[in-house]
C-alpha cells in the first residue's frame, strides 16, 4: 500500500467534510455544546421547578374531630399548606386540586388501654410531585409530634430512648467517593461516548461510500490506478479521525460542563452529583485507559459502519441500516447497567459490552489491569475483523458499480 | 499498425444474463473506435471491463498492450475513462479536483501544475476553477470531467455515452474535443453511442454488438458495403437484426 495514495484520499475526505456544515455540526458543535447545555439546563430547570414546589401552596382538610389537635396546631403554621376543617372522602380528594386529606382520630384510652395510639391517615395522590413532596412534609409533622410523645412517655418512666433501641444498626458505606462518582458516570459516559462516535462515523461513512455512489463519483476512484486496500485504508481514516473527533469532542464537552459547575455555579450538576468531588476525584490512569479503549472503540465502529453501508445504493437506503446497526450497538451497552453485570474474563469478550463496563470500571477506580488488556485485545481483534469485512465489501466489483447485492454477498459469502 | 487497445474474448456472465459473450476486437493507435449496439447490448459492461471496473468471466482486455487482468493499476494508467454515469465531487473545486486526480495517478508534481494550467487553459476553465463543484453549471462540469479523464496524459480514452443528458451545445463541446483528442493529441478513443451521426462523423471504425455477441466489426463504409445499405442507420439496423 502507498502512504502517499492513501493520504491524498484522507484528506480529500477531509477536506469535504470540514466543507458540509451539517456534518460539521454533528460531529463538534453539537457533542462539545451537549453536556455544558444539557448540565446548565437540567440544574436550572430542576431548581426552578423544586423552588416553585415549594412555594406552591396545597390545602390540607382535615377532619373537624381533629380540629386542636397538637398535629393540627402544627400544621397550621406552615406557610405552605392552607388547612381546612371539613369532612372528606377519598373519591372527593380525587375532584379536587391541590389538596391533599389527613384524618386524625383521638382513641379513647383508659386504664386497660393507657398507650392507645392516635390514628393519624394520610390520604395522598403520589403521582403528583407537589402532592407527594407537601405528603412528606406532613408526615414529618406527624413523626416529630410522635418523637415528642415518646419521649414524654419514657420520661414519665425514667427511662432513655437506649430502653427502646435493643441493637443499633449502622451501616457504612465505604465505597470512595472516586467509586461513587465513577459509577455515576460510568453509567451513562460509555452509551453517550459509543452514541457520539456512531454518530460521527455512520454521517461520514454513509457520505463518502453510498453517498459518493448517488453522487456518482464512486466509479471515477475505482478506475484510478489504486489498489481497493489504498481507497479503503483511506477512506477508513477519515471515518476513524472524525469518529474521534467527535468522541473527544464529547469529554472536552464533560471537562466544560464539570468546569462550569465548579467554578462558575460552584455546585451540583443534573442528576444530583457533586462536580466539584467528581473533578478532585478521577484518576489520570483511569483517563488514559479510557482513551486507549475509545481508540480501538473507533477502530471498531469505523469499520464496521463502513463495511455496512458501502452495500447501500443512496443516502436514503445507507441511513434504513442506521437503526439497526444503532441497535447492535446500544442493546450491549444498555445490558452493561442491569445489575450484578461486571467486568470479567466472559464480559470482557463480549462487543460493546465490554466497552460500556471496561469503562465503567474504570471511571469507578475498581479496574483490573489484566481484564481492561483483554478488553483491549478483543475490541482490536473485532476492529481488525470488521475492517476485514469492509475491504472484502469494496472488493465486491457489483457494490462499486451499484448493482443491488445482499449483505451475504456483498461480503463474499454467497453467491 | 499498432494496436493500442485489444478485447481478447472478454465475457461477462452475471449468473442470469450472459452480458458479453467472447468478444474480440482491436483498435489502433490514434483511432476513433466506435462501440454501438440497442440498449441492454452489453456495450457499457464491455467498456467497463475494458477500464477495469469489472472483471471478466473469461477472456482480457489488453491496453497499450497491458493485460487488464493481470497488471490493471499499470493498465489504469494508461487509461483515462468518462461516462454520463460520472459526476464530479460536489465540495472541492475544479483545481482541487484536478490535482487529487493526478496525484492518485501520481503524475509529479511539477508536471501536474502544467498539465491543469494548460488543460484549464484548453477547456476555458480558468473562469471558474475555484468556485465549487455544486455550483457549477452541466456544460462547466461536462468540461472538467474531460479535464478530469486527460490530467493524467492518458494513451486512450474511453467514453461512454458521453453526450447522454447534454444540451446540442454542450454535445457538440465534447465530440470536437474527441476529435481533436485523436487528431492532435494521437489519443485512441473507444466510445459508444447511440447517436449514429455522431459516429458517422467522427469515427474510423466501428463494431456492433448485440446480445453480448459481436455482429460486425470494421470501417463503417464496409458496414454499408455488407449490409448494402446507403446510411449507416440502416446497416445497423440490418447488423442488429441479423
Amino acid at each position: 500500500m502507498r502512504k502517499k495514495i492513501i493520504t491524498t484520499i484522507f484528506k480529500k475526505e477531509l477536506l469535504e467534510v470540514i466543507r458540509d456544515k451539517k456534518m460539521l455540526f454533528l460531529v463538534i458543535l453539537l457533542p462539545f455544546f451537549m453536556y455544558p447545555v444539557l448540565f446548565t439546563i437540567i440544574g436550572k430547570v430542576g431548581k426552578s421547578q423544586d423552588d416553585k414546589l415549594s412555594k406552591t401552596k396545597v390545602t390540607v382538610l382535615v377532619n373537624p374531630e381533629s380540629e386542636g389537635t397538637p398535629i393540627y396546631k402544627e400544621l397550621i403554621k406552615m406557610d405552605n399548606i392552607s388547612v381546612k376543617s371539613a369532612d372528606f372522602n377519598v373519591a372527593m380528594l380525587d375532584t379536587m386540586k391541590s389538596t391533599i386529606g389527613l384524618k386524625i382520630i383521638e382513641p379513647t384510652r383508659d386504664s386497660l388501654h393507657p398507650y392507645q395510639p392516635i390514628a393519624a391517615t394520610i390520604f395522598v395522590n403520589n403521582a403528583k410531585d407537589l402532592l407527594q413532596k407537601r405528603g412528606g412534609q406532613i408526615q414529618k409533622v406527624i413523626a416529630q409530634y410522635n418523637q415528642q410523645l415518646l419521649m414524654e412517655r419514657l420520661n414519665s418512666k425514667g427511662l432513655t430512648t437506649e430502653f427502646i433501641t435493643p441493637v443499633d444498626v449502622k451501616v457504612q458505606d465505604i465505597s470512595s467517593t472516586e467509586a461513587k462518582i465513577g459509577k455515576v458516570i460510568g453509567q451513562f459516559l460509555p452509551m453517550v461516548l459509543l452514541l457520539f462516535i456512531f454518530t460521527g462515523s455512520i454521517y461520514i461513512a454513509i457520505d463518502i461510500t453510498a453517498g459518493e455512489k448517488e453522487r456518482k463519483t464512486l466509479q471515477t476512484l475505482f478506475i484510478s490506478p489504486i489498489k481497493t486496500k489504498e481507497i479503503i485504508a483511506g477512506k477508513f481514516l477519515a471515518v476513524f479521525t472524525v469518529g474521534l473527533i467527535s468522541a473527544f469532542m464529547n469529554i472536552l464537552s464533560l471537562m466544560l460542563a464539570v468546569f462550569i459547575q465548579v467554578k462558575l455555579m460552584g455546585g451540583t450538576g443534573g442528576g444530583g452529583v457533586d462536580m466539584s468531588v467528581l473533578a478532585a476525584n478521577i484518576n489520570p490512569m483511569g483517563w488514559m485507559f479510557v482513551l486507549l479503549i475509545i481508540f480501538f472503540t473507533t477502530i471498531f465502529i469505523a469499520s464496521l459502519v463502513l463495511a455496512v453501508v458501502i452495500i447501500a445504493n443512496s443516502y436514503k437506503e445507507a441511513q434504513s441500516y442506521v437503526s439497526p446497526l444503532m441497535m447492535l450497538i446500544l442493546i450491549p451497552a444498555m445490558l452493561s447497567q442491569m445489575p450484578g453485570m461486571e467486568l470479567n474474563a466472559s464480559t470482557a469478550m463480549v462487543p460493546v459490552l465490554n466497552i460500556c463496563l471496561a469503562i465503567g470500571s474504570v471511571l469507578s477506580g475498581s479496574y483490573n489491569l489484566a481484564l481492561l488488556g483483554l478488553v483491549t485485545f478483543s475490541v482490536l481483534i473485532y476492529a481488525l475483523i470488521a475492517l476485514y469485512l469492509a475491504s472484502r465489501t469494496f472488493n465486491n466489483e457489483s457494490i462499486i458499480t451499484g448493482q443491488k447485492v445482499s449483505l451475504k454477498k456483498a461480503i463474499g459469502l454467497g453467491k | 499498425m499498432d494496436i493500442t487497445i485489444k478485447s481478447d474474448g472478454l465475457t461477462k456472465d452475471f449468473g442470469t444474463v450472459l452480458a458479453v459473450d467472447d468478444l474480440s476486437f482491436e483498435v489502433g493507435k490514434g483511432q476513433i473506435f466506435g462501440l454501438l449496439g440497442p440498449n441492454g447490448a452489453g456495450k457499457t459492461t464491455t467498456l467497463r471491463m475494458l477500464a477495469g471496473l469489472l472483471k471478466p468471466t473469461a477472456g482480457d482486455a489488453f491496453i497499450g498492450g497491458i493485460s487488464m487482468e493481470h497488471s490493471t493499476e499499470e493498465a489504469r494508467k494508461k487509461l483515462g475513462f468518462l461516462t454520463g454515469d460520472m459526476d464530479l465531487y460536489r465540495r472541492l473545486k475544479p483545481l482541487e479536483l484536478l490535482t487529487y486526480f493526478g496525484r492518485l495517478y501520481e503524475v509529479e508534481e511539477n508536471i501536474l501544475r502544467d498539465r491543469i494550467a494548460h488543460l484549464a487553459e484548453a477547456f476555458g476553465i480558468n473562469e471558474f476553477k475555484n468556485q465549487l463543484c455544486e455550483k457549477l453549471s452541466t456544460g462547466q462540469k461536462q468540461r472538467v470531467s474531460i479535464v478530469r479523464t486527460l490530467v493524467h496524459d492518458p494513451e486512450v480514452v474511453i467514453l461512454d455515452e458521453p453526450t447522454t443528458g447534454l444540451d446540442i451545445m454542450s454535445s457538440e463541446f465534447v465530440l470536437q474535443f474527441i476529435k481533436k483528442m485523436a487528431e492532435e493529441e494521437g489519443k485512441t478513443v473507444i466510445f459508444s453511442t447511440h447517436h449514429l451521426d455522431e459516429v458517422e462523423r467522427l469515427c474510423d471504425q466501428i463494431a456492433i454488438i448485440d446480445n453480448g455477441k459481436l455482429t460486425f466489426s470494421g470501417t463503417i463504409q464496409d458496414a454499408k458495403k455488407t449490409t448494402e445499405q446507403q446510411h449507416l442507420a440502416d446497416a445497423f439496423f440490418s447488423l442488429v437484426n441479423a
